[in-house]
């Protein structure tokens, strides 16, 4: 199985990383400090001894009665050969307390001393307990310190990233929302992160070289359809010349037809490719709100009888609400070419119904479903293979339209009915409250 | 009638000149936004074919001045396609009609005489071919004076005949110039031989003769030759 990576946010990794040293090093100073204390607490034991030693051979000397000692010390007279090995003995022991009802911590020293030239086995104790409660006290504390702090940086760095992130954020914005070709200048964020200012200057870089690229293949574009009219144009008078010539026409008729033919095929696309140009450069951009009935009862009457022509029948359903915010001619293009589109494939199994409600528009035509992807239908120069004559752009042209109107353009095929939807992107606000 | 030709190629220029020059039109030409504003004031013109797109200047600029030296002269602009600006602002200036690039020849030849009629007839006038004649102010086609009844399209289309009478019309130009942009290229215009049916069947009923004569599966030619 393939184990799918999850991304994870720079700033959380970091954040994990930062929490884990930190871990170590609490961890590490806790191992110091204990031993610290544990040292501290030796020696301080130590000398404490050292000073009862010292106390009960002064004592000895002022008087030698050793009955009434301390209860910390007790005493225990032993023989010599004892007393030379005697290997002094420090050991942690529990004691009863009867006022806290309580073992206490206690360290027991065991040796040999000599006083008065006769052998003793001294044990000496000293409360080890508070010590032991402060060190264990300190070393307790470290693991709260460490939760606050843990979370401390985990809020901090929250925080933080917004604010450090900030100008990354919108660096990543506007790669995201920036379109190539609109014209429109690149903003500028402002950061001094140099990482970012890096990144920021690079994005520039390369969307200037593919701002160029896509202005050069434009013009490229633009200037090929320009160009190629006039020609065609002379070429085309001249063949119609010959179209009027008898003798020509008597031997090469198909010569000419052929010629001709091509000829107009590729002003069209010169034409169209024109149009999709300056659509796309946003040339028509008095959009308007348009009542759509009176025009597409208009462009109805000019196609009527070319329907008829073709044995179609045109059946509309028009609302008066109906309306769009658009340029007249951009609406104009659209509905021509739905039209056509219709025309040209709709087969006599039903009528062509131009439907419009409220906030859509459909134009639908029966006939035989798609022989290629539905998502082909608005590629630019695709076509069926067995329509060679089609330029391939018109329902191309519609979609660009409609992406670049706010306008959303649907297909549809249904019990033999092919229908395309054409619908504001978004719900229009309701004019109700006028 | 004579024409001023205002076009800056001159290839089509030349070709333009001599297609009008054998439909009968005296015509002059001129290239640059100047020279036609000097012809302008110098000559008398019937009719001006006016390209916007000039070297030298923006044609739409031209037209107050025919209108300030020549009222009566017709101004036809020729506008690239789409520049629906272009077509407003001109007729809103006095333009009396626009065709767009590229266009026929039968149909500049139409657009040419149906303004110039316009102009010189107010209106009210006819065209005639043998035993058909149509009433240009009732749009009203008549055969041995008998009124005959055609559809919208049917009677453009016998207009368009009449205008271009001798001349081979293609089913291109017919198509373009009965239904614009609403035509699909792709068609092969196989519906424009039912049209020209419809026509002819409509023409002979009334007792009309055919004059409409299909040439080389190209197009159509109307003539009693």
């Amino acid at each position: 199985m393939k184990v799918k990576r999850r991304a994870i946010k720079l700033l959380t990794k970091t954040t994990i990383f930062y929490l884990i040293f930190t871990f170590l090093v609490f961890f590490i100073s806790a191992i110091i400090l204990s031993k610290t204390a544990d040292r501290f607490i030796e020696s301080n034991v130590e000398k404490r001894f050292n000073k009862y030693q010292r106390r009960l051979e002064r004592h000895f000397k002022a008087n030698p009665d050793l009955r009434h000692l301390p209860p910390t010390i007790k005493i225990k007279l032993i023989g010599d050969s004892l007393a030379k090995n005697f290997k002094p003995v420090i050991k942690d022991t529990l004691i009863y307390n009867e006022n806290i009802d309580d073992y206490m911590h206690y360290r027991k020293k065991i040796t040999a001393i000599n006083l008065g030239n006769r052998n003793y086995r001294v044990e000496f104790l000293a409360r080890v307990e508070d010590y032991y409660n402060l060190r264990d006290d300190f070393l307790a504390a470290l693991i709260p310190v460490f939760f606050v702090l843990a979370l401390g940086v985990i809020i901090f760095n929250y925080f933080l990233s917004g604010f450090l992130f900030k100008p990354f954020n919108q660096i990543l914005n506007v790669m995201k929302t920036y379109k190539v070709g609109q014209g429109t200048p690149l903003p500028k964020i402002d950061t001094n992160t140099s990482e970012f200012v890096k990144m920021q200057e690079l994005f520039h870089l390369m969307m200037n070289q593919i701002e160029n690229d896509y202005r050069h293949l434009k013009e490229y574009t633009e200037n090929m359809a320009h160009e190629m009219q006039t020609p065609l144009a002379v070429i085309r008078n001249k063949i119609e010349n010959l179209i009027a010539d008898e003798r020509v026409m008597s031997e090469h008729s198909a010569a000419v037809k052929a010629i001709y033919n091509e000829v107009n095929h590729l002003s069209r696309l010169g034409n169209a490719l024109n149009l999709l140009t300056r659509i796309q450069n946003g040339e028509f951009d008095k959009a308007e709100i348009i009542k759509t009935k009176q025009i597409i009862e208009q462009h109805l009457q000019s196609v009527r009888e070319l329907a008829e022509l073709k044995g179609l029948k045109i059946r509309s359903e028009l609302s008066a609400e109906h309306q769009m915010v658009i340029d007249p001619y951009l609406l104009d293009i659209i509905l021509k070419n739905l039209l056509r589109n219709a025309l040209h494939y709709g087969d006599s199994a039903g009528p062509i119904i131009v439907k419009t409600t409220a906030d859509k528009l459909s134009v639908s035509n029966y006939g035989a479903p798609l022989k290629f992807p539905r998502e082909m239908l608005f590629k630019r120069f695709f076509k069926q293979k067995d329509n060679k004559e089609s330029l391939g752009l018109g329902l191309a042209l519609v979609k660009q339209i409609c992406d670049l109107n706010g306008l959303k353009i649907e297909y549809r095929y249904h019990e033999g009915q092919h229908t395309f939807e054409v619908f504001p992107e978004e719900p229009q606000k309701s004019d109700a409250a006028n | 009638m004579k024409l001023l030709l205002v076009e800056d190629n001159r290839t089509l220029a030349a070709d333009l000149k001599q297609f009008l020059t054998e439909n009968d039109f005296l015509v002059e030409t001129a290239e640059t936004f100047s020279e036609a504003r000097e012809k302008i004031g110098l000559y008398q013109y019937d009719l001006i074919i006016l390209d916007l797109g000039l070297p030298d200047g923006n044609g739409l600029n031209l037209i107050p001045i025919i209108k300030e030296r020549a009222f009566e002269c017709g101004i036809l602009i020729v506008t690239a396609r789409d520049s629906v600006e272009d077509k407003v602002k001109g007729l809103d200036l006095g333009a009396d009609d626009y065709i767009t690039k590229p266009f026929h020849k039968a149909e500049l030849n139409a657009r040419v005489r149906s303004l110039l009629r316009r102009k010189k007839f107010n209106g009210g006038n006819e065209l005639s071919f043998n035993e058909i004649r149509v009433d240009l102010y009732s749009a009203q086609a008549f055969v041995h004076d008998k009124p005959i009844a055609l559809t919208r399209k049917e009677y453009d289309l016998l207009l368009y005949f009449l205008y271009n009478r001798n001349r081979v019309l293609t089913k291109e130009s017919i198509a373009e110039h009965l239904w614009g942009d609403h035509i699909d290229q792709q068609d092969r215009f196989d519906f424009i031989y039912n049209h020209i049916k419809n026509l002819r069947k409509k023409l002979m009923n009334a007792g009309g003769k055919n004059y409409i004569r299909a040439m080389y599966g190209m197009g159509y030619k109307f003539t009693d030759r």
